[in-house]
C-alpha cells in the first residue's frame, strides 16, 4: 500500500501536519518511535499528580486569537476545557537582588499601564517597545492571516536587532530591561542572541491572552489522537524511521523504519531535529554545504526540572506561574548561573479532576555541559555519580524554592528531578535542548522545503518553539505542499 | 590576496561544499542553469563564501543581482577591497 504523505514525528508540528492533509483527503501514516503520540506535551504521572513536561501555558487562545482559530481548524476546540490565567498576573516576576515583584496582567493596554506605574521614568520606552512587539506580531503570516509570506521575512530574525540591543536602545533601566528578558525562558535563547523579531512573534501572544489547559498536556494529546482516529490517519507508533527512500527521478518514495520495514508514500513531512535529517537521505542527496548548516545548529539552553508535591494546596499558583530571578544580571545570559542561584520557573500541577495545584514544576536553565560527563549514559543505566548530582542540584533547587516562596516552605515533597541527559534521551535532542534547535540572530534555520522533492520539514527549529510554534510549523510545511492561499483560506474560514 | 587567489579560494570552496567539479568552473557558468542551485542554496552559497573569507555579506543587496561565477568572483574582490580600504 502506498500513502499520499507519510509524517515523520508525532509531536505537534506532526500531528497538526498530519490533520491537515487528512483533512484534505490525504491517505496519511503518522509515524512516531515513542510508543504513544505527543510524548513530550503528554507529561507523566507521579502519586496521582499529573506533571506536565511539554506545554505548560500559551498565548493567543482567547476567542478569535490565532491559537483558538488553529485549535478550530485542526477540530479540537470542542474536546479540551481551557482556562484563563490571571488577568492581572498570570506571571509573577520575582527579582532577589534588587528586592522587586512585578505581576505581568494581559493585554497590551493594562500591560503598558501596569509597567508603567512600576517605572514611570520608562513610559516611553514602555509604549515603544510594546508598540515594536504588537507591530512585529501583526506582520508575521499565519500569525497574521492577511499577511503574505515574504520570502525576505525570515531574514529578520537572522539579521537582528537581537532583543537586547532594541532594549538597550530604549532604556537604561536594568531591572525593566531584565524584566522584558524574563520571557527568554520561554524559548531557551539569552537576550543577546535572539532576534526582536523572533522574541516579539512568541512573547506577543502572551500580552494578549494567557490560558492553560484542563488535565493539561495530557488533555490535549488525547484531544489529538481523537481527532486522528476520526480523520483515518494510520497512527504508528514504535516506529523510528531509519531512512528516506528515494526514486530514481531524485524524489522521495517512501520511508525505511527501524526493523527493516518500509513504506512506500508520494511525500513526507519530517518533524524531527534538523541535525538528525542528513542521516536520513541517502549519500549525496543533500549538499555538503546544507548537510554542514543541519549538523551545526545551535541548540537551545537546557534545564533541570524538579517535580514536587505539595501537602496542601497551593491556590496562588493555579493561574500565576512564577519566575524568580536572583539579580538583574542572571537572566542576560541563561545557563551561567549555578543551580540554586539560576533564574527559576514554577508552575502548577495537578491531581486528576482537581484546580487548585497539589504540586508543581520547577525549571531551571543550566547548560548540557553540566552532565557531559555521563552523556554515554542512556535510560536505566546512569552511573552512581550522575544520580548523586542529580540528588545535589535537586536539594540545591528545592532549597531555593523554599529561600523565595514562605508559602511553600515545610509543605513540598520532591518527587523526582530531570537533567539535560533526561531532556536528550527523552526529547530526541541531540544536545538536550529544552525547545531543540535554537533560532538565534546570526543562524539560518532551515526552510520547510527541502532540494529532496516531495520532503517537507516542520518543528520547532523551523519557525518557533511553544504550542502555537510547532503548529505554524505544521501549516508552513502544508502551505508550502498545497498552496499557502489554500492553507489561509482554510484557517480564515474557521475564523 | 591577489585576486586570483580569491578567485581560487571561491571556486575550491564552492566545488566543495557544493559537489562542483573544478574543471568545468568558468566565471561564464550560471549558478542556477549551469550549477543547478535553486533558491534553497543561496542560504548555504552566502554561508560559504563568509566562512572562506571571514566576513559578513548577508545584508549586502547586491547579492540578489548574482547569476553567475563571475559575479560572485567580482562582488567578493570588491568587498574584500572595501574592507581593506576601510
Amino acid at each position: 500500500m502506498t500513502y499520499d504523505f507519510a509524517v515523520i514525528g508525532a509531536g505537534v508540528s506532526g500531528i497538526t501536519s498530519a490533520i491537515t492533509l487528512a483533512k484534505k483527503g490525504f491517505h496519511v501514516a503518522l509515524l512516531e518511535k515513542a510508543d504513544r503520540t505527543a510524548p513530550l506535551v503528554r507529561g507523566f504521572s507521579r502519586r496521582g499528580i499529573h506533571f506536565d513536561t511539554g506545554f505548560h501555558y500559551t498565548g493567543g487562545l482567547g476567542s478569535g486569537q490565532p491559537l483558538d482559530v488553529f485549535f478550530r481548524y485542526l477540530g479540537i476546540s470542542d474536546r479540551i476545557v481551557s482556562f484563563q490565567y490571571d488577568e492581572d498576573g498570570f506571571d509573577l516576576f520575582s527579582c532577589e537582588n534588587p528586592g522587586f515583584e512585578f505581576r505581568f496582567p494581559t493585554g497590551y493596554n493594562r500591560l503598558q499601564e501596569t509597567l508603567g506605574e512600576a517605572f514611570p521614568r520608562e513610559r516611553g520606552a514602555i509604549a515603544n517597545y510594546l508598540a515594536q512587539v504588537r507591530s512585529m506580531c501583526a506582520s508575521i503570516p499565519y500569525l497574521n492571516l492577511n499577511m503574505e509570506i515574504d520570502p525576505n521575512g525570515a531574514l529578520q530574525r537572522v539579521l537582528g536587532p537581537t532583543l537586547q540591543e532594541t532594549l538597550d536602545a530604549l532604556s537604561g533601566n536594568a531591572l525593566l530591561k531584565s524584566l522584558l528578558s524574563t520571557h527568554s525562558l520561554l524559548y531557551g535563547v539569552s537576550c543577546n542572541e535572539v532576534a526582536f523579531a523572533q522574541h516579539a512573534a512568541i512573547v506577543g501572544s502572551y500580552y494578549e491572552s494567557v490560558h492553560g489547559i484542563r488535565g493539561g498536556g495530557a488533555s490535549l494529546a488525547r484531544a489529538f489522537d481523537g481527532r486522528l482516529a476520526e480523520l483515518g490517519v494510520d497512527v504508528l507508533c514504535n516506529s523510528k524511521v531509519t531512512g528516506l527512500s528515494i526514486s530514481n527521478g531524485g524524489a522521495l518514495s517512501g520511508v525505511r523504519l527501524e526493523g527493516g520495514d518500509s513504506l512506500a508514500c508520494r511525500g513526507a513531512i519530517a518533524t524531527i531535529h534538523p541535525r538528525l535529517i542528513p542521516e536520513l537521505a541517502p549519500e549525496g542527496t543533500f549538499r555538503p554545504a546544507y548537510r554542514k548548516r543541519l549538523g551545526t545548529f545551535e541548540e537551545t539552553i537546557s534545564a533541570f526540572a524538579c517535580f514536587a508535591a505539595t501537602k496542601m494546596p497551593i491556590p496562588t499558583l493555579a493561574k500565576t506561574n512564577r519566575f524568580l530571578i536572583p539579580d538583574t544580571e542572571s537572566i542576560y545570559q541563561l545557563g551561567s548561573r549555578p543551580i540554586g542561584r539560576a533564574p527559576l520557573y514554577l508552575t502548577a500541577a495537578y491531581k486528576n479532576g482537581e484546580t487548585n495545584p497539589q504540586g508543581f514544576i520547577g525549571i531551571c536553565p543550566t547548560l548540557f555541559s553540566a552532565v557531559s560527563a555521563w552523556e554515554s549514559s542512556s535510560f536505566g543505566n546512569r552511573p552512581e555519580e550522575y544520580r548523586l548530582y542529580k540528588e545535589q542540584a535537586l536539594a540545591r533547587m528545592q532549597a531555593q524554592i523554599e529561600r523565595a516562596y514562605p508559602d511553600i516552605t515545610g509543605n513540598v515533597q520532591f518527587i523526582e528531578g530531570s537533567t539535560p541527559l533526561t531532556i536528550r534521551d527523552f526529547c530526541s535532542t541531540p544536545l538536550g535542548g529544552l525547545y531543540g534547535a535554537k533560532h538565534m540572530v546570526g543562524q539560518f534555520n532551515p526552510h520547510s522545503a527541502t532540494r529532496i522533492p516531495g520532503l517537507f520539514l516542520a518543528g520547532q527549529a523551523i519557525v518557533a518553539p511553544g504550542l502555537m510554534g510547532a503548529i505554524i510549523s505544521g501549516f508552513l510545511a502544508c502551505g508550502t505542499l498545497l498552496g499557502h492561499d489554500f492553507m489561509r483560506r482554510e484557517l480564515k474560514a474557521c475564523c | 590576496m591577489t585576486d586570483q587567489d580569491i578567485i581560487d579560494r571561491i571556486n575550491s570552496s564552492l566545488a566543495e561544499e557544493f559537489e562542483f567539479a573544478l574543471a568545468e568552473m568558468t566565471p561564464d557558468t550560471t549558478l542556477f542553469e549551469d550549477m543547478g542551485l535553486d533558491s534553497l542554496d543561496v542560504v548555504d552559497l552566502v554561508i560559504v563564501l563568509e566562512t572562506a573569507f571571514g566576513m559578513k555579506i548577508r545584508e549586502e543587496e547586491a547579492i540578489r543581482k548574482i547569476r553567475t561565477l563571475g559575479d560572485i568572483h567580482t562582488f567578493v574582490i570588491d568587498k574584500k577591497r572595501q574592507m581593506e580600504s576601510a
